[in-house]
């Protein structure tokens, strides 16, 4: 366990408790954004090559 | 060998669906514009899988797993500044927008549009050989998890990379961006799957607890505090700051995603999710060397520990889901820079040097060929070279070679009406020698710090010293 009670203990502890936090957050996210991105981002590979076609024009 | 029947099936099928998505590219591929950026296509989502798979490689997963073995929590700083520069980029649009709005295709053509065309070959050079030798080490180092994690003996190591390079050279080569967002998606999905799946293993098997005592009790406060920690400090972090800046806007497969993007919109969008992911893609590996070091305690290979970990404590199974995971990770890096720094040397060295133009088809002829190129050379770089020190340093510094240069005279492009083609020149010149002074001993922070900040005198005294010279960029 990280204590608090020296100079340096203090600072392992403040630094242990925000890393802590960023990581929950970064961890989250990143898979809270792929999930969404792995459902909504067919839509949007679909409307790139339907775009790309349509630029071609019949062959 | 730690792969079993199952865990090879596995996967064997991935890489078969993704080189048949890759080659289902080349139907779509018309022009440059297409081979290069898809048609400038590119939505939200889409562009968010292909931003993040690009930049999320086995050799990230490796770096960042060092950083976190051997600095301990302290190393989650740089996870901290490369995903929150992204989002402070995409929450203003600062520099993103406006790239956009130029239609550029690659960095380097900036160089012509507000300075010259020699500037414009200049940093096309200087952008290839830091891209390049950035690039040439992935192999080795990706090559090594995979032998690790696999059991494969380490003599079939270069016959792996061989095999994979080979394989992302062939889609890349026939669909260039267009096959390479497809995969990249279908890569994204397989990699996300597999961090999360290994974070939540490692947490599970040696404990929050565990990992934050063994930092504890071999580095002290310096493995939290990134401030008393020797590798970092506030000179490291200005110096991160300056680069991650740099990264997002000048670093070619990066600045590639800006261009392709539908809208500059779009693009500001991009990147403030993207950053969000960024969090995690260095906070989550470099927990897994943070794991490590409570599993095998202080005295293993910096390198080589977390790979070792995770293949001890995956099952079957799991262990080729998160394998295939890592190869898509591999293959979606591997085949954007392929192409990112290709385009460079086509566009930006070989087209302005030849006198008469060339058609559409034979520039992606043109691309397709040079693509080859770089393929060899990473092959054989990545087969003999030997790394001065930690990973993550070297392809810092390497990067720096040409961003320290490229960032100050984008601003100054950008943003200050003075600036002219000397300054241009000063900058790239300064930003070249700063980070060279690495491979003299000079650690990677000041070396890093005196990049950026030469290049930046030397865009400001180059362009007082040089003529002014009126232009509008449009």
């Amino acid at each position: 366990m990280i204590h608090g009670d020296t100079v340096d203990g203090f600072a392992m502890s403040f630094w242990a408790d925000f890393w802590t936090l960023n990581f929950i957050v970064a961890g989250g996210a990143f898979a809270l954004i792929a999930l969404v991105v792995a459902v909504r981002g067919v839509a949007d590979l679909r409307a790139m090559l339907a775009a790309l076609r349509d630029e071609q024009g019949p062959r | 060998m730690n792969f079993s029947i199952l865990d090879w099936v596995i996967v064997a099928v991935y890489l078969a669906a993704t080189l048949a998505a890759g080659l289902a590219g080349k139907k779509y591929i018309s022009s440059a514009t297409d081979f290069l950026l898809a048609g400038r296509h590119l939505g939200k989502f889409i562009g968010i899988a292909t931003l993040a798979a690009t930049e999320i490689g086995t050799i990230t997963f490796m770096y960042n797993a060092e950083l976190g073995y051997k600095t301990g929590f302290s190393s989650f700083i740089n996870g901290l500044i490369s995903g929150g520069v992204m989002i402070f980029l995409g929450a203003t649009g600062f520099m993103i927008f406006k790239l956009r709005e130029l239609g550029l295709t690659t960095v380097p053509e900036f160089f012509e549009v507000k300075y010259s065309r020699r500037l414009r070959i200049v940093a096309g050079v200087l952008v290839a050989v830091g891209g390049l030798l950035n690039m040439g080490v992935f192999l080795k180092v990706e090559g090594t998890f995979l032998t690790i994690i696999t059991g494969l003996p380490i003599s079939n190591l270069k016959w792996t990379m061989t095999a994979i390079l080979l394989l992302e050279l062939l889609y890349t080569v026939l669909g260039g961006m267009v096959s390479i967002v497809i995969t990249d998606f279908l890569q994204f999905i397989m990699l996300s799957l597999g961090t999360v799946l290994v974070t939540g293993y490692v947490i599970w098997t040696v404990g929050w607890h565990h990992m934050q005592n063994a930092v504890m009790s071999n580095m002290g406060a310096s493995g939290f505090s990134p401030i008393t920690a020797p590798d970092y400090g506030w000179a490291y972090i200005f110096f991160q700051l300056l680069l991650w800046m740099a990264i997002d806007t000048c670093w070619q497969t990066t600045a590639m995603r800006t261009f392709a993007t539908k809208d500059p919109d779009t693009s500001r969008k991009v990147f403030f999710w993207t950053g969000f992911i960024f969090l995690g893609r260095g906070m989550m590996p470099m927990l897994w060397g943070i794991g490590a070091l409570a599993y095998f305690g202080p005295k293993h290979d910096s390198l080589q520990a977390m790979p070792e970990m995770i293949a001890r404590i995956l099952p079957t199974g799991v262990l080729g889901l998160v394998v295939a995971g890592m190869i898509a990770a591999t293959m979606s890096v591997n085949s954007s820079y392929l192409l990112g720094w290709s385009s460079v040397i086509s566009q930006d060295i070989v087209l302005p040097l030849r006198r008469k133009p060339l058609g559409a088809g034979a520039q992606v002829v043109l691309n397709r060929v040079v693509n080859v190129f770089v393929s060899a050379f990473v092959l054989v770089w990545g087969l003999w070279y030997t790394l001065p020190g930690p990973v993550y340093f070297y392809l810092n510094i390497t990067g720096t070679l040409f961003l320290a240069g490229a960032f100050a005279a984008f601003i100054g492009g950008l943003f200050w009406r003075r600036a002219n083609t000397v300054g241009g020149y000063c900058a790239m010149l300064g930003g070249a020698v700063g980070s060279v002074t690495y491979f003299f001993h000079i650690p990677a922070a000041y070396a890093g710090i005196s990049a950026f900040a030469l290049a930046g005198v030397g865009m400001v005294v180059g362009s007082l010293a040089g003529a002014s010279r009126k232009y509008r960029l449009e």
